[in-house]
Order: structure tokens, then sequence, then C-alpha cells
């Protein structure tokens, strides 16, 4: 599926996402191994406050979430669930090319080739892993797309739900998270 | 009072990478305790024997992603004994200089993260900035900050470009000088000494009863039980090092004999820099015939060195082919990672399961593999 | 080094009922036991000064229809790996834990069970599972399961109008 980049939000709309483009929280979720690349990222050398963007915590404030890297099965029930917890606007960075096609994991038996399939994503960085650099302009390019109401893969999201709850359910039987006490 | 299940993690400030402890907690008092990994599982173990040997390169550096090194160097070291070849000696020296490196940078960001789970980030944010510059000197020697693929089995894949000892020991001259300011900053501060002093104690008959290496387990018996000493790979019987050690094991102990291995791999890379021999090879064929195809003789091997966070093994089974038969990984925070947070984060706060695995030094990537 | 190791195979060959060892390197050794001695051989070689459990794993010998489990032991004081390895019966595979000699051994032998299917008596949370979560094919770390055909049935794959995949020398990879 393609998403659409029509633009055809109202004026109220378009003053609001131009404010929250220059005020981006990211959720703090290590879901795989190009995270070791946000450190730096985040911290003096490359320095995200320089575009606004900051880390936090919870997914209820959130605004974008970072997939870095291949995607276990384990995995992706919590980032389906935690990205249902997100409030709209919400937008996704996917990392690596493990997130486009599998990468060097194409034929493992534990992670997912494709992730667009499974949640909606609006931008991708290509690499393995992506140099912070590319994190950087990444993040550029998502304000840019957030200001030109083209980051609307949330909506997206809501307008297929059951297209993406099938793909989800095929590929990992539930989305249920269950403790880990076996009681 | 009512028990409370509480999950933490896997997304979590806190929290060590993916991975997560699921606990009954009554009050801020953990009573119960679940480790839960699998979150990064990619098969790793399956993939490497669908590939061949030269292929796995791609994938060995993937499985601990803060110290991708050692996996390249228990890889070639396992293999190399297998086939029984005897790699350059110059090949040797750019090896260890290379761990090294791994291992300041690894031991820098673990000092900083010591400012996470205690909210003095200024540590945190020194340290990322101080390990850049290790990465940096990484990028000009191997072409790559995190992923490097340098050490292969025969050797290593290049030449060290031109001036880059000079460059390593100009670092070096830095790090003694910045490092010092991080004990000022974070380990003299009251509030982290009060919050590490005499808290999360690993006793020395749990290191055995658990299978604890590296940092824990030198700092509860008080002996030399680093692989480097034990068993010397590379050259590490031509260099001398001591290695930090102590009998009473809480949370501040094990920073400090982190903050002093610092300090010794500084040494290291002086005498490597030193000591290495100007000229020669630097690879040597493992094999016959194409480069790529090449043959490992059949046999089993357990190929292990010390990690950041204590041994850490490959073990090897060929059958002769172009593929591995079997490859098993220890991780070096399997032990800690698991059963040592199952049975010994029992009647500590909340607060300190992040605090056991950045002292204890747990890698989720490496424990699920 | 040699000499303290040819000691102590010497030693374990004197009071251990092996059936075959071998030398791998001069820090390293491996022997073959029976089934039924695994259990007297790590109590003894713990005795003897290799205290240390660095893993427990299998391997799959399809060909001969057998699991092989290996135990290495670490000794810290000469610097010495011992292999101990174990053939067991591949159909319907089952061993007793060794959980009571090295408490180490719990996480270890929970992940032979979910890769290779193997059950432990006597380590009961060896049966649940670990590092995989709803799982429905059999073991995969077993020669018999393909990833490939699991991923392709499991996970869509991007569609593409050119698949670059290598063969090499006529290796399918």
């Amino acid at each position: 599926m393609v998403l659409e980049n029509q633009d055809n939000r109202n004026l109220w709309e378009k003053i609001g996402d131009y404010f929250s483009a220059n005020s981006i929280w990211m959720k703090w979720y290590c879901t795989g191994c190009g995270a070791i690349e946000l450190p730096p990222t985040m911290t003096s050398r490359f320095d995200m406050e320089r575009l606004g963007m900051g880390p936090m915590a919870t997914p209820r404030q959130a605004d974008v979430m970072l997939i870095t890297g291949y995607l276990s099965t384990k995995t992706l029930r919590r980032v389906i669930y935690s990205y249902e917890q997100m409030q709209d606007p919400k937008y996704i960075v996917a990392f690596g090319s493990c997130t486009i096609n599998g990468g060097v994991y194409y034929d493992s038996y534990a992670t997912i080739n494709q992730l667009d399939k499974y949640i909606p994503v609006d931008l991708y960085i290509a690499g393995c892993m992506p140099r912070p650099e590319a994190v950087m302009n990444a993040f550029a390019d998502l304000i840019s797309m957030i200001k030109k109401g083209q980051a609307n893969g949330w909506r997206h999201y809501q307008e297929n739900y059951e297209w993406y709850k099938k793909n989800q359910l095929d590929s990992l039987e539930e989305v249920i998270i269950h403790d880990e006490f076996h009681e | 009072m009512k028990e409370v299940k509480l999950f933490l993690g896997p997304q979590h400030p806190g929290m060590h990478g993916n991975y997560s402890v699921q606990m009954y907690v009554d009050g801020d008092i953990v009573k119960k305790a679940r480790p839960t990994p699998g979150f990064l599982h990619r098969g790793f173990e399956k993939l490497m024997e669908r590939r061949l040997w030269m292929g796995n390169l791609a994938l060995i550096p993937r499985i601990c992603v803060v110290e991708p090194d050692i996996n390249e160097m228990v890889y070639a070291q396992g293999i190399e004994m297998l086939a029984k070849v005897e790699i350059p000696e110059k090949a040797h020296w750019i090896r260890m200089m290379i761990l090294e490196m791994a291992r300041l940078a690894i031991h820098i960001m673990g000092l900083g993260g010591i400012g996470g789970p205690t909210g003095l980030y200024t540590l945190t944010y020194w340290a990322i900035a101080q390990r850049d510059l290790i990465l940096d000197l990484f990028e000009e020697i191997t072409g790559a900050r995190v992923y490097h693929m340098y050490i292969v089995p025969g050797g290593v894949r290049k030449q060290l470009p031109d001036g880059i000892l000079e460059k390593l020991s100009e670092l070096l001259d830095e790090l003694e000088v910045k490092i010092p300011e991080y004990r000022e900053l974070g380990l003299k501060h009251p509030i982290i000494h009060k919050r590490l002093k005499d808290n999360i104690m690993l006793p020395e008959d749990v290191v055995w009863e658990v299978g604890i290496t590296g940092i824990g387990m030198r700092s509860a018996t008080n002996k030399e039980y680093d692989l480097r000493k034990v068993q010397p790979y590379a050259r590490y019987d031509q260099v001398e090092f001591d290695v930090p050690v102590a009998n009473y094991s809480d949370a501040l102990t094990r920073v400090n004999i982190k903050y002093k291995e610092i300090f010794q791999s500084i040494r290291i890379l002086r005498q490597v820099i030193e000591k290495m021999p100007k000229e020669g090879e630097v690879r040597t064929k493992i094999s016959t015939g194409s480069a790529l195809r090449w043959k490992v003789p059949a046999g089993m091997v357990y190929s292990a060195i010390e990690s950041s966070r204590g041994e850490y093994g490959y073990f090897i089974v060929s059958d002769g082919k172009e593929m591995p038969y079997r490859i098993a990984v220890r991780g070096a925070s399997y032990p800690q990672g698991l059963l040592g947070i199952e049975k010994y984060l029992v009647d500590c706060r909340i607060d300190d399961a992040s605090l056991w695995m950045d002292t204890m030094g747990v890698c989720s990537p490496e424990i699920d593999r | 080094m040699m000499n303290s190791m040819n000691n102590i195979m010497k030693q374990v060959d004197d009071v251990l009922n092996v059936l075959n060892k071998e030398v791998i390197s001069n820090r390293q050794f491996a022997i073959d036991i029976n089934k039924g001695d695994v259990h007297q051989a790590l109590t003894y070689l713990k005795s003897i000064g290799f205290t240390q459990l660095s893993i427990i794993t299998c391997v799959d010998l399809i060909a001969d229809n057998k699991f092989q489990l290996i135990y290495i032991l670490n000794n810290w004081e000469l610097g010495l790996f011992v292999i101990v390895r174990t053939d067991i019966d591949r159909d319907n595979p089952s061993y007793v834990t060794v959980v009571n000699i090295f408490p180490g051994a719990k996480y270890y032998e929970r992940e032979v069970h979910e890769f290779f299917g193997v059950t432990f008596e006597g380590n009961d949370s060896s049966f649940k599972p670990l590092l995989l979560e709803i799982w429905d094919d059999i073991p995969p770390l077993r020669k018999d399961f393909d990833p490939q055909v699991y991923s392709d049935r499991k996970f869509e794959k991007r569609d593409s109008d050119k698949i670059y995949r290598s063969k090499i020398g006529g290796v399918k990879l």
C-alpha cells in the first residue's frame, strides 16, 4: 500500500502541525541495534536538541517512534502495543535495511521482513547501521514532512485498521502481552 | 501490603537496551523477579549454519552491539585453532590494539552509563562524547563506526593507515587527563556515592553458584581471574598490565574497578604502539582454493576471550565443509543477566534493577542472539 | 601449561570411565562420556578445580540420529577448558538435569530445550519458553528445520522485480 500525500488539512491543523513539528518528543525505546547510534545523536556531538527534539519516557507523550533495526516477533508485539498507546499525531521512523526487506536476517525464523505491512512507516533511513548524520538528516526531513502535511501514516493506520490488523495477526497470531512468570 | 506486579521494560528509559525484568513488588522492594530475554532474538546460531565461513563475518559483529570486535576475535581465533594456522606477528598486535580500543570505548560508555540510573546526566554526556573520539579512530582504521568486520580469520583485513599510531597516542594523552575528571564528577559525588556504596552486593559464593565472570567475579573473589592473564591470547603475554581486583563487591567497587581497567587498557595500548612491528604482512590464508569458499578442517573447539563483561566464547563445530556445522555463543552476560537477576535481585529496590545491569555488565543482544 | 593439562587428563582418565579423549589445543581437551556417567564426571571435574560452567549446548548429529550434549567447564586456576560430550537419542530426547551440581545450568538447559526439544528431568523451569514466544513449529535449531521456509510462510516479503541472491560456485545460499 502506498501512503497518499494529499494535503487536505484545514487551517487549524496546518497551524497545529507547524508548531508540533518544532517540538518533537522521541519515544525512548531501543528496539534494535541502531539504538547504539542514538546516544551520540542525542548528546553534545550531534545534538538532536538543535531540531527541537528530545527523548520522552512514556508512549503517551511521545510523538515519534524510532524502529531502530530488525524486529523480532516478540518485540513487534510490544511495538504495536505501545504504538497504539501513543496519541495522534504520531510518526514512525524506521532505521536500516532490516526494516525495509529483512537485511542480513532475510531468512531468520524470528525476525519480520517488511515493517510497513504491520505499522505505517513515515520515513526510512537506509544503511546498516545509519550514521548519526543520517539520523539527523532524517529528523530534519521528518520535520519538513510534518510541516507539509505529508507524514500522515497515523491517519492511514486508522483508515486501514483492518488491513494492518490482519497482517499483524497472520504473522504474530496474537498481539496480547503475557507476563513471564508462566503461572 | 499487597504485592503488585510490575513490568520494568522493555520500553523504559532505565533499561539497558531491549530487555525486560518482570517483578512482584511490595512497596519499593522486589519480592520476585524474572528476567525476560528474547526481544532481540534473531536466530544467529541457525543463520550461521546457513552461510559460508566468510559470509558469517557480516553476521557475527551484530551479536553484541556495544562491543562487536570481541565476536570477530573469538570467531577468527576459533577457526585458526581448527585450521592450525599461525597468523603473522603484526596481525596479533593490531588485533590487540583493536580489542583494547573497543574495551576503552565500552568502559567509558559504561562509566558514563552510571549517570543514567543515578540521575547525573552530565556524566553520560561527557562519556558519549569521549567515546565518539575512539569511534572516529575506528572509522579511520576500519571504515565503519560501529560494526568493523576488521578482525578476520587469518589476521586482520588490511594494513593500518599511516599515522594512526600517532593519533591514537594523542587520544590516549587526552583520555588520561579527562578520565580522572569523571571520578571527580561522578564517583566522588555524594549522591552517587550514597546510592552505590554497600548496595547491590555480590557475595563470593554467588559468583560460583551463578557462574558470573568478568568484573563481577574479580570484584568478589580478589583473584586475577581474567582470561587475558589466565589463558593469554594474541600477545597479551608480552605486555605488562594489572588486573584490578577487590574482595568486597558492592556497586561502587565494581564501578571503581571499571574505572581502573580504563587505565590498564591505556597502558596496554601504549605498549602496543611501542612494540608493534613496523613491517610485515597482516593476513594469511586459512585454506587453499577460492577466496570465498574456503573450508575449515573438521573438528570442534571452544574459543573464548575476555570481553568487558567476562568470558565470551564460541563453541564451533566444523564438518569440513564450506559452512559451519554448529556455532553456539556463550554471551558473557548470560549468567548475571538471567539467573543472577532471578535469584539476587530479590530484596533490592526497584531502581536497583538498572544499576545491577549497569555495574554487572548485562548486554541484552548477546543474551538473546 | 601442556604439562598440567597432561596431568589432569591422566587423572581424569584414571578415575572416570572415559570413552574417548581428544586434545584440542594446549589449553583445552574434550572427553566423551557414557550417558549414565555424566553427573559423576561433572562432580569429579568440579572437585578438581573446574568450578565454572561456561556453557551447556547441544549439537544435532542428524546423520547418526543423535543429539550430542556439550558441557564446557572452565578451570580458572590452571586456565584450562574441558569439553564433556555425551550422546543421547534423537527420537524423544530426554536427559537428567545437572542443576544440583551447577546451579547456573538452569537457563542453559531451558535454552537447549527450546532450541532442540531435549527435556531435562528435574528442571521444571526448562519446559517454559525463554527466547521465543508462541512458537508453532519443530524446535528451530534442529537440522531438519528450514528457517527460509518458515520465514516465507510467516512473514511477508517485499515485492521486487529484481531479487539479488548470491550464487557462489553452484551453492545457493
